[in-house]
């Protein structure tokens, strides 16, 4: 016997649907044992109630468009991490590297020549200034 | 959610497929716009990249806590509706319906919709908690702040009214 009336049964049908396993755990017992006491008047209430679950149901769970779920995954904190090295590396990277690679070598060119400059004057200036530490040339090109 | 910080892309992904689907129904059906259900949804996520790295587990569950989000975004876009009324309805409503249910399927989908859409926030909120993201009842009660008598109240009534509302589909 249960302690559930037609009147609760019906109240509940019409708050959580019509399928039983799906009303809140603590009442199912009851709920059950109402069904079994009382079938016809049970399944009339249940019946009523599933017929608004079904239409509620139409909507059904909606499909992400695959534009929404590539942006929210490109948003995640490691991945877009990675992205933005890979850019780094494929395009504006790389390109900045060679740059840098031309700006250095561009330096590292005028500062060669301008120590071969310097070279070519170097046995002037240092016959002038022999013991002068100010400047710079190391003594093996100073002396060759 | 620790795999999801240290940048595990498969465990980005799965978390990914599992969850859009619901935060996109939950805003959805709150919101009764699919654009704007996108953004929330987006938005859901964006703030879950920020808050994976802290993340304890077992503190609260992650599928509570993003429900709590996307009910708070939802809320703040009705909120600014209200505040500054629309000269027309949204462009892209509720779809409805996958395409393959049919034309009929279609039509009661739009009147569901519709039909969802002038509950009130709360009793609708409570509608989509516990039939479409099919929460407890202890939990939907939690996310809406209130005692789960207070749910079952609302939920009856939402019912109730989303009832009258479809009567004529039975026949």
């Amino acid at each position: 016997m249960s302690g559930m009336d037609a009147a609760r049964f019906e109240t509940l049908a019409g708050t959580w649907g019509g399928v039983i396993t799906r009303w809140p755990q603590d009442l199912r017992e009851d709920a059950l044992i109402f069904l079994a006491d009382h079938p016809e008047a049970a399944r009339c209430l249940l019946a009523d109630a599933q017929a608004l679950d079904e239409a509620l149901d139409v909507l059904g769970l909606p499909t992400p468009t695959a534009a929404l779920r590539d942006t929210i995954i490109a948003a995640a904190p490691a991945i877009r991490r990675r992205n933005i090295l890979l850019r780094w590396l494929s395009g504006a990277g790389i390109g900045a590297a060679l740059a840098a690679a031309s700006v250095s070598g561009i330096v590292v060119g005028v500062q060669v020549s301008q120590v071969e400059a310097v070279d070519s004057r170097s046995e002037a200036v240092y016959s002038v200034s022999n013991d002068d530490d100010w400047y710079a040339l190391p003594e093996t090109e100073s002396q060759s | 959610m620790a795999r999801v910080a240290r940048g595990d892309q498969a465990a980005v992904q799965a978390l990914v497929a599992r969850k859009l689907p619901r935060m996109l129904q939950l805003a959805q059906r709150m919101l009764g716009d699919s654009a704007e259900a996108e953004d929330v949804a987006q938005e859901v996520f964006v703030r879950a990249w920020r808050q994976a790295p802290r993340w304890v587990p077992g503190a609260a569950k992650f599928d509570t806590w993003m429900h709590r989000v996307a009910i708070n975004l939802c809320y703040d876009r009705l909120r600014r509706r209200r505040e500054q009324p629309m000269a027309e309805p949204p462009d892209q409503i509720d779809p409805g319906p996958a395409p393959d249910r049919g034309l009929l399927a279609s039509d009661t989908g739009v009147r569901v919709s519709a039909a969802l859409a002038a509950l009130p926030d709360r009793q609708r909120e409570a509608v989509v908690l516990c039939h479409y993201q099919d929460l407890g009842n202890i939990e939907a009660a939690a996310l809406m702040n209130v005692s789960v008598e207070a749910l079952e109240s609302l939920l009856s009534r939402g019912r109730r009214a989303l009832r009258a509302a479809l009567a004529d589909l039975k026949e």
